[in-house]
This record gives C-alpha cells, sequence and structure tokens, in this order.
C-alpha cells in the first residue's frame, strides 16, 4: 500500500493542535492568574521547612557511577526478551550466543567489583 | 576474523592483568596481544575474498592489508607508551585495553559489509578515543579535548545514523551488495537515497576531520596526550578511509556522477584549510594536527577519483602517513618531556626542538625522516603514497584538483621544514635525552620502513 | 670499455659521505682529505669517460639499464621504473665541468670551521645527485636526482650560511621545489601517455615507462592519452602538449634561472658560503639548461618550436634585467649573482634559437660561465675570508695590498665580460649567432641580447675600477693589515681554472667537437 504524504496531514493537524493546547493554555494561565508577591507570602507557612542554602548541591559522584551501571546492566535484558521467546527456533546456537553476551557482562561485572566502585565507603 | 576475536577476549585479559600488583607485565602483554593479532590477520591472506558473521564482515586482502596497518600502528603506538602512561595517576591497564578495542572497531570499520557493523564499529572505537582523549585527568585541555570530541562525534553519529536510516528507507537494505544492486538496477534512485548518502559521507567525514567538518581536530589533537593524540591521526584515520573506501567503491560506484563533485569540493577544502591554517602555527602539535588534515585531503583526492589504483593508493598512502606521524610523535614526546621539566608552555611548540641536532643526531634524524616523508619528498614512503594518490587523479582526469593538490603540498613543505630549521638550525640548550634501547628501536625502525618503502615501493605495492 | 662507468662516476661519492658520517667526530683533518680524495677520484673517472666517449655517434654511450621498480597499476598496466644511465654530447662537457668545479669546491671548503663532518658528508652527497641528474636517463631517475639535490644544498646553505641564511635556504628551497613539482605533473603525465613497446610485446600488457629515448619517439604515445602528439587533447582551454612543455619550461627556468623566476639566487648567492656559491652557480645553475636541453626539447619539439620567439624573449629580458641589476650592486656577491642571471640569459637564446650554432654555443656558455662564476665567487671568498666584508665602496685601490689578485680578479672580469680569446666570449659569440641566424627569432631581439655584452663591459669594469684602482682605502681601516695577497691554496684553485678558461676560448672546437654530434641530431626533430 503507498501513502502519499497528503495521507499524513491528520498526524501533522494532530501535533499542531497539541502543541496549540499546551502553550495556549501556559500563556492563558499566566496572563488570567492574579500576581500578588510579597516577602511574608513567599515564606514556608504552617509546615515545611525553613529554605537553606543553594538548591544545587554537589552530589557524590558514586550516585551517578551507580546509576550509570544500573542503565549498562538494566538495559541487557532488552536482549534477554526476544531471546527468551525465540528460544526453541534459535537452538543451540543462540544458547551460545546468549552464554557468550551473559560471559562478557559478566566479565564486566567482576572488574567492577575489583574496582570496588560498588563499596560505598572507601 | 580472527583479529576482531581475538582482540576482544585478549583485551578482556589485559584489563584483567592490571589486578596484579605489578604493572610491569603490562606493556610486553599488550605487544605480545598485538603481535599475535598481527599475525592472525594474515593467515588468511592467500584465501578467496569471504564473507563472515552471517554477512556482516568482509574480508579480502585489501581489508586484511589495512587492518595490518592499523595493528601494526597500534603496536608501535603502544611501544613508545613506556613512560607515557605509567605514572601514578594513570591506569595503563585500562589505557592498554581501550586500545586493543578501538582496534576491534576499527578493524569492523574496515570489513564492514552491513552499514549496521559501521556504525558499532564507529561506535567502538569513538567511545575508546573519548575516554582516552580525556585520559589526563588532572589537564584542564585534555578535559575539554574529550568534551568537545564527544559532543561534536555524538552530533556526527547522529547524523550518519540518519543517513543510514534513509538508506534503509530508499534501497530496504543495510546490506552493501543489496544496496549496489538497487543503485544498479534503478536508473534514478530515489532522492531518499541521495540525501542519506550525503548525510554518512558527513557523518564519516567528521571523523577522518575533513573541511568544513575539522574544527574540532586542533583543540582535540592539542589537547589530547600525546600518544593519544598519535593514535587518533593514525588508526581512527585509517579506518575512516577504508571505510568510506568500501562505502563508496562497494555500493555507490554506480552514481559516481552524483557525488563526486561534492567530494571533490570537500576535497579542495581540506587541502586548502589543513595546510593553509597549519603555515601559522607555532606549536608543533598543532601544526601536526592541521598536517592531518591536508594529508586527510590526499586520501580524500584519491577517493575522489575513484579509479581501481585507488585502493593501494589509499593503502600505501596510509601506511606511509602513519609510519611517518608515529615516528615524529615519538620524538616529540622525548622532547616534550625533557624540556616539559623547564616550562611546560613550550614543551610542544617548534621551539622544543631547537638544537636538537647538535645534542641528540639519531632523534633529529628521525625527526627529519619523517618530516620529509609526512611533505613527500622523493626516497621517503610519503613521496610514494603522494605519487599514486597524484596518479589516481591524472587516470580520472581531474586536472585542476591535481595542480590544487601539488600546489598545496608545496605550503606543506614549509611548515615541516619549520621543525626540521628548529632541529638543526637554531641554537637551543637541550641536553642529551636519555632513549632507552626499545624506545630506539622502535624509531630506528619506522625510520627504516620510511627509507626501504622510499626506494622500493613495488614491494609493498605489489601485494595489494 | 669499462662496465658500470658511468655508475661508478656517480655513486662513489656517496661512499665518501658515508664513510665520513661514520668517522668519529674528531678526525677533521680526515673529512677534508677524504673528500678531496672522493672529488679527485671523479675527475680521473670523468677523464676516463672522456676518453672512452666517441665523438663519431649521436647516441647515449656506455649506457647501462636495470630494473628498479615495477609497480602494477590496474587498469593503466605495469609501470616500469628503471635505472638509466649514459652520456652524450651534451651532458659529457657537464659532467666534466662540474667534477672539476665539485674539486676545486672541496679546496674552497677549507675554510669552513665548523660541524666539518656533516658539512663534508653533504658535500659529497651534492656530489652524488648532481652527477646522477646528468647522467640519468630515465626521468624519474632524473627527478629523483634533481629533487634530491635539493637537500643537501638547504642544508649547505642553512647550516653554514650568513646571517639571513635561514630565509635564503627555505627561498631556495621552496622556489626550485615548486618548479619540480611542476616537472612532476608533467612527468606524470606523460608515464601514463608513455608505454615501452618492446617490453609491452614482452609481457603482454602495457608497460609505460619513464625512458627518456622513448619518450621523444611520438609513435610510443598511446592514441587517447593525455601527451598525445596528434595534440588534440586539450586542458583548461589549451592543448595539452602546449600546458606540459611550458610546466617543463617553468620548473627548469627557476633553476635556471630566468627573470622573473630568479629572485631566490640573489638571497641563496649572498648567504651561502663560498664554496656552496661555487658550487650553486658553477653547476647547479647548468641543470636548468641541460633539463631543457635533454627533456623539455627533445620531448615536446613541437611546442618549443611554436613558442621559439617567446623563450627567446624571456632570454633577452634575462640578460638586459640581470645586466642592469648587477650594475645597480653595491654586494660583490649580488653583483656576480645578477651577472650569473644574464649570462644564463644567453643560454636561453641560444636554446631558443633551435639552430646548431645556438644549441652548440649554449652547452658551451653553460660551461664557460661555470668556469667563469665559480672563479668569481671564489675570488669574493678570498677578500671575504680576509676582511669578512664584500661591498664594492667599502675598498679603493686594493691593488697595492694584493697584487697578484688584482691580476687574477682582472683577468676573470675580462674573460667574464666576453674579452676574445677567454671561453665567455665564445659561448657568448656562438649564441647570438644562432639567435641572428634562426629564421623564428627577429633580428632586432638578438641585436637587443647583445645589449647584454656591453652592460657586462660596464659593471665588471665600473667595479674593477672601484676596487682596486686609485689610492689605497677601507672604509674600516682595520681591515687593511689583513689585506695579503693570495696564499699557495688560494692560487692552485684559481690558476688552474683561469687557464681553462683560456684554453677553452684558444681552442673552442675542442668542446664543440663534443656536442656537435648531438645537437644536429636533435635538431634534426625540428625539421
Amino acid at each position: 500500500m503507498n501513502y502519499l504524504p497528503s495521507d499524513y496531514l491528520p498526524i501533522l493537524i494532530q501535533l499542531g493542535l497539541a502543541l496549540a493546547f499546551i502553550v495556549g493554555t501556559m500563556l492563558v494561565t499566566h496572563s488570567i492568574g492574579p500576581k500578588r508577591n510579597s516577602k511574608l507570602k513567599d515564606e514556608a507557612f504552617e509546615c515545611g521547612i525553613e529554605s537553606q542554602g543553594d538548591a544545587r548541591t554537589p552530589i557524590s559522584i558514586k550516585y551517578f557511577l551507580v546509576a550509570i551501571l544500573f542503565v549498562l546492566f538494566d538495559v541487557e535484558v532488552i536482549f534477554m526478551y526476544p531471546w527468551a521467546v525465540n528460544f526453541i527456533k534459535l537452538g543451540s546456537d543462540g544458547f551460545i550466543e546468549m552464554i557468550l553476551f551473559m560471559g562478557l557482562l559478566l566479565a564486566g561485572f567482576y572488574y567492577i567489583i575489583r574496582k570496588g566502585v560498588l563499596e560505598w565507603e572507601k | 576474523m580472527l583479529p576482531i576475536v581475538l582482540l576482544s577476549i585478549l583485551g578482556l585479559v589485559v584489563l584483567f592483568l592490571g589486578f596484579q600488583k605489578s604493572k610491569n607485565l603490562l606493556l610486553p602483554a599488550t605487544l605480545l596481544v598485538l603481535a599475535i593479532v598481527l599475525v592472525a590477520n594474515f593467515l588468511h591472506w592467500n584465501d578467496m575474498p569471504s564473507l563472515y558473521f552471517k554477512n556482516m564482515l568482509f574480508e579480502n586482502k585489501f581489508t586484511m592489508a589495512f587492518s595490518g596497518i592499523v595493528i601494526f600502528s597500534a603496536f608501535l603506538i603502544v611501544a613508545l607508551t613506556r613512560g607515557f602512561v605509567d605514572d601514578e595517576s594513570a591506569q595503563p591497564a585500562e589505557y592498554y585495553t581501550l586500545m586493543l578495542f578501538s582496534l576491534v572497531g576499527a578493524v569492523m570499520m574496515i570489513g564492514f559489509e552491513n552499514l549496521i557493523m559501521l556504525f558499532v564499529g564507529i561506535e567502538i572505537l569513538s567511545v575508546s578515543m573519548f575516554i582516552l582523549t580525556g585520559s589526563d585527568k588532572k589537564n584542564l585541555r585534555s578535559n575539554e579535548a574529550a568534551l568537545k570530541y564527544f559532543l561534536m562525534g555524538a552530533f556526527a553519529t547522529g547524523i550518519m545514523l540518519f543517513g543510514m536510516a534513509l538508506l534503509y528507507g530508499a534501497t530496504g537494505s543495510f546490506n552493501l551488495t543489496a544496496i549496489k544492486g538497487y543503485v544498479m538496477a534503478n536508473n534514478a534512485p530515489s532522492a531518499m537515497l541521495y540525501v542519506g548518502l550525503l548525510m554518512l559521507l558527513i557523518g564519516m567525514l567528521f571523523k577522518v576531520s575533513a573541511a568544513p567538518f575539522h574544527f574540532w581536530t586542533p583543540d582535540v589533537y592539542d589537547g589530547a596526550p600525546t600518544i593519544f593524540t598519535t593514535y587518533m591521526s593514525t588508526i581512527v584515520k585509517t579506518a575512516g578511509f577504508a571505510a568510506i573506501y568500501r562505502l563508496l567503491s562497494g555500493s555507490f560506484s554506480g552514481i559516481y556522477s552524483f557525488w563526486w563533485m561534492t567530494l571533490a569540493v570537500i576535497t579542495v577544502l581540506t587541502l586548502l584549510a589543513g595546510n593553509i591554517t597549519a603555515v601559522y602555527q607555532t606549536s608543533f602539535k598543532r601544526m601536526m594536527a592541521y598536517s592531518s588534515i591536508s594529508h586527510a585531503g590526499y586520501l580524500l583526492l584519491s577517493l575522489t577519483a575513484l579509479t581501481n589504483q585507488s585502493q593501494s593508493a589509499i593503502v600505501f598512502y596510509s601506511l606511509a602517513y602513519s609510519i611517518a606521524t608515529i615516528s615524529a610523535f615519538g620524538v616529540l614526546m622525548l622532547v616534550a618531556k625533557e624540556t616539559g621539566v623547564h616550562s611546560y608552555e613550550n614543551a610542544e611548540r617548534f621551539e622544543a626542538f631547537n638544537g636538537l641536532g647538535k645534542k641528540n643526531p639519531l632523534l633529529a634524524f628521525v625527526l627529519t625522516v619523517s618530516m620529509l616523508s609526512l611533505a613527500g619528498i622523493p626516497l621517503t614512503a610519503g613521496f610514494w603514497g603522494k605519487f599514486f594518490v597524484f596518479s589516481s587523479a591524472a587516470d580520472r582526469g581531474l586536472t585542476w584538483m591535481l595542480v590544487i593538490a601539488i600546489l598545496m603540498s608545496t605550503v606543506g613543505i614549509y611548515y615541516y621544514f619549520k621543525a626540521i630549521i628548529a632541529a638543526y638550525m637554531r641554537e637551543g640548550e637541550l641536553s642529551a635525552i636519555k632513549v632507552s634501547p626499545f624506545y630506539r628501536l622502535i624509531l630506528i625502525a619506522t625510520t627504516i620502513i620510511t627509507l626501504v618503502f622510499g626506494l622500493m615501493p613495488d614491494f609493498l605495492k605489489g601485494l595489494v | 670499455m669499462i662496465p658500470h662507468l658511468l655508475s661508478f662516476l656517480t655513486f662513489h661519492p656517496l661512499v665518501g659521505s658515508v664513510v665520513i658520517a661514520l668517522l668519529p667526530n674528531s678526525q677533521k683533518e680526515a673529512f677534508k682529505w677524504i673528500a678531496v680524495f672522493f672529488c679527485a677520484c671523479q675527475v680521473v673517472v670523468s677523464a676516463v669517460v672522456y676518453y672512452f666517449f666517441s665523438t663519431q655517434t649521436a647516441d647515449f654511450q656506455m649506457v647501462e639499464k636495470a630494473d628498479w621498480i615495477t609497480l602494477s597499476m590496474g587498469s593503466l598496466g605495469t609501470v616500469s621504473i628503471d635505472f638509466i644511465l649514459g652520456v652524450d654530447g651534451i651532458s659529457l662537457p657537464l659532467i666534466m665541468l662540474s667534477s672539476v668545479v665539485m674539486m676545486v669546491g672541496v679546496f674552497s671548503s677549507f675554510s669552513i670551521a665548523k660541524r666539518e663532518k656533516a658539512y663534508y658528508s653533504l658535500y659529497l652527497l651534492l656530489t652524488t645527485s648532481i652527477m646522477g641528474c646528468f647522467l640519468a636517463l630515465d626521468f624519474f631517475l632524473f627527478f629523483l636526482f634533481f629533487e634530491f639535490m635539493l637537500l643537501p644544498m638547504y642544508f649547505l646553505i642553512g647550516l653554514w650560511g650568513g646571517p639571513r641564511r635561514e630565509y635564503a635556504s627555505i627561498k631556495f628551497f621552496l622556489y626550485t621545489l615548486v618548479g619540480s613539482l611542476l616537472i612532476l605533473i608533467v612527468m606524470i603525465g606523460l608515464y601514463i601517455s608513455v608505454i615501452d613497446p618492446y617490453e609491452s610485446e614482452l609481457a603482454k600488457t602495457m608497460v609505460h615507462t619513464f625512458d627518456l629515448r622513448l619518450m621523444t619517439d611520438g609513435r610510443n604515445y598511446l592514441p587517447d592519452s593525455i601527451l598525445t602528439p596528434s595534440g588534440e587533447i586539450t586542458l583548461l582551454g589549451v592543448p595539452s602538449r602546449m600546458l606540459a612543455f611550458w610546466l617543463l619550461f617553468i620548473g627548469f627556468a627557476i633553476k635556471l634561472p630566468i627573470v622573473p623566476l630568479h629572485t631566490w639566487l640573489p638571497d641563496a648567492h649572498v648567504e651561502a658560503p663560498t664554496p656552496v656559491s661555487v658550487v650553486l652557480a658553477g653547476v647547479l645553475l647548468k641543470i636548468g639548461g641541460y633539463g631543457l636541453l635533454r627533456i623539455a626539447y627533445p620531448i615536446f619539439p613541437d611546442a618549443a618550436a611554436e613558442y621559439a620567439f617567446t623563450l627567446a624573449i624571456l632570454g633577452v629580458i634575462s640578460i638586459v634585467y640581470g645586466g642592469f641589476n648587477a650594475l645597480a650592486q653595491n654586494d660583490l656577491k649580488k653583483m656576480i649573482a645578477y651577472s650569473s642571471v644574464s649570462h644564463m640569459g644567453f643560454v636561453v637564446l641560444g636554446i631558443a634559437s633551435l639552430t646548431a650554432e645556438g644549441l652548440n654555443g649554449a652547452v658551451y656558455q653553460m660551461v664557460s660561465h661555470g668556469i667563469l662564476s665559480s672563479l668569481l665567487f671564489l675570488l669574493v671568498g678570498v677578500l671575504y675570508d680576509r676582511t669578512h666584508n664584500r661591498l664594492i665602496d667599502n675598498y679603493r685601490g686594493l691593488i697595492s695590498y694584493m697584487p697578484l689578485y688584482t691580476i687574477i680578479t682582472g683577468i676573470t672580469f675580462f674573460a667574464s665580460l666576453g674579452l676574445p680569446g677567454f671561453s665567455g666570449f665564445i659561448g657568448e659569440l656562438f649564441t647570438l649567432m644562432g639567435g641572428f641566424q634562426s629564421d623564428r627569432l627577429p633580428v632586432w631581439l638578438t641585436a637587443l641580447g647583445t645589449l647584454g655584452i656591453i652592460l657586462a663591459a660596464a659593471y665588471f669594469l665600473w667595479t674593477f675600477q672601484r676596487m682596486f684602482f686609485g689610492k689605497p682605502w677601507a672604509k674600516n681601516p682595520t681591515e687593511l693589515p689583513f689585506l695579503s695577497d693570495l696564499n699557495r691554496l688560494e692560487k692552485w684553485m684559481l690558476i688552474p681554472l683561469v687557464l681553462m678558461s683560456f684554453a677553452l676560448g684558444i681552442f673552442p672546437g675542442w668542446l664543440f667537437s663534443l656536442s656537435d654530434k648531438t645537437v644536429s641530431h636533435l635538431l634534426k626533430i625540428f625539421e
């Protein structure tokens, strides 16, 4: 089946409408809402803690390391799903390939542990 | 495809060797790995061209020759690392491993048969290079270089990927042969194919730093530790050109009339930008960065011609260029280490070579030969590289480009001679530099290779 | 006949160069004498070549041929680069000239007092490449020697030269290199066009060749190739053969040098040490003229004939412009450098005339200028060694301090300005005769060329009068005590050269008998 560029027009209209709605509501709420700022009003009221310092504080690099390692080892699952679904069809070749893949991953995991990346206090 | 397998496995072994207390074993182990891989690469030399991994990779004499150049260059560069990456803050095991892994990428780029493989290869190579560029962690310029390289590289990769997607859309395949079939079968391929090809080319030309995609090169080459600058300017470039050649000759020779003008303009721009800017540099390292751009121009000239000599011309040129670059940077590293003790600012400028000829005749000679080879003076390998490139351009009838290239190679001589002038004609307080016997051996070897290929080019040219 | 005589002539100085490079630095005396030995050896060998040379034939003699590089170039077929050496009537006089000049240059080098090892090593390397250049019959081999000559020369000027040596040496290098790259373009075009019929038959493919002898024969060109003699192919709107000829001409004209491509020469001469100046003026400039006679003219006779007038104009401009410039110089070396430009203009005029007189005269003029300019630079060196000063204005009445020096300078000046009885006269006479006789050149043009002789008389005599006559005086009186007359070594260098110029002036037939057959053979293709 052939699509002409004009067949995509509804999608374009949809996109335009969505954008227009977002931009429109943002503009409208900003313009019609009342704005009265005072020092008293901006303070924490009743509950809440007095704000101290800057919101942008340095965070230990270890967070990032753990985060990135999580991503790395999490993504592997993407490969596991299709493999698991087609396990029978792929046969022993597929099994060996997956073992290889897991082996490489485990080597990386071993490396991380030996490097002491996962030890928080060091 | 033994090199890819061996490099991946043995790379891991080197990585785990790093857990040993003593780091002394790392360098010999890495060299041993590279030697094994180099031998393994040529095991199938006499076999017929063949496809591997479900038609993902291709192997013939051309790809083997290129892999050989890349691995051999890596061997020489690794051999020169002693004393440069094994100080306290550095992590030699990781660096060596990254080098080995990046070679995997390079070999994939050289032998790709499927665009996906090209992408994977480029990414493996590039990601390793991003890290190695920033490996001088305490040096702000190294960090800046790594970040610049990463951002620009990622952008270029994006464009390239887009291009591949468009090509897939146009032809319905990632396979080079299938794409070639489509190009041959359709007299008027869709516009998508053209746009896709251009975007793919832009991404790859970025990697080999062709103008106008070269602006990252000087900063990155300058900021990176010299040893990795050497690595980048030889291996990345060689692999990149092999990939472009395979792409153009493997799939798109049928629509030569479409892309040749684009490539011609880029070639001329690269030649002009590289050579003319190099004249104004005061830093030797930066000059070498621009010189690498200009050499990309000469290689592109041969690609633009795309005659059946281009293949061996590119092989020869890459080898001559890589060897000369390695020995030039080898001398620079020694000298910069010596002068860097007194003033870091001057360590990589031309002045660093002042008085080299008096106290260190060997180093001065090695530097001179490598500069002459880069400049393309006869009796060096570089001359023959230029000769073959020019011949292929003349064969295609690209006279006006030939004239520009020849004029630019005269300009080149001016800045290469600046280093020779500094080494022999300027007074300097450089004392005799201690060179370890092994280091000396490597420098002598590169010099001899340059001269032998200068005298007997048929020795190599006949092989491919 | 001795086998491999020409190879020996070319490469034995290389042995000396390596020996010197391997000796320890302390053997300063040994370096000199090794260099003297090898240069003397070269004189002897070139005399042997002369002995075996037959003046009865126009062919190349003592030809040596060996396969060197064979490259497979895909669809082009194969390319064969051979090692071919040979000598004929044009190269023989220049070989003898250069062996003599190199010999004298070594003696003059005795005053070099720093880095002797590198100096003599490079000097012998230069000797090899010069000889190779004159003897090579393969275009590629010629190009190799031509290009390789630059490196030792570059270092000889750049390391042992005067205060502005860096500028002068890189200028020399870049100028000549541009020239040789232009030659390279033509060389690539030629080898793509020319095939070796005999080898091609044997190998059953097209064997492209660099053999200069094959390039002169139009039958060896591929019909559709870029430089095919039918001349139908045009590049950038110009017939490709005309373009190729001009590229070659510019390449050699830079070396010769022809106005306006001459500006490197005064700089290089002023900065170069005396022996290097001697070699530069005495031998290196001749390679430009030799290249025209050996390569540009035989391979592109059609273009050479068509542009004879333009080339002659360039020659005459060089003669006159060089003469006027020499008149204006205050630096003795610059004056001589410009006189070289003027004298080499005669060579171009002679070659452009395309007559037997003109071409023989051009060869003669090259030899004569080689001897005389060497003498002139040696004489400047004598003065410069004593005072480190060579401005004409700084001296008066040198005759009372240095009588013998004055006499020899006088003779040399007169010989250079074309006094009958010396070689300069014959060279200029024959090139001008060629110009007058040629039906390709108008008479007024050659008549204008004679102005060069008048100008030469003016600047040589005026200089002589200013420096040597009058009351003894020097701008810096402290120099006066150093103005001693010639020592023994200097006499030994100068007097033989003066005698040679004299002998050539008295017996010009000897040199003409060498070149005549070859020249008339060359002229046949222009009829």
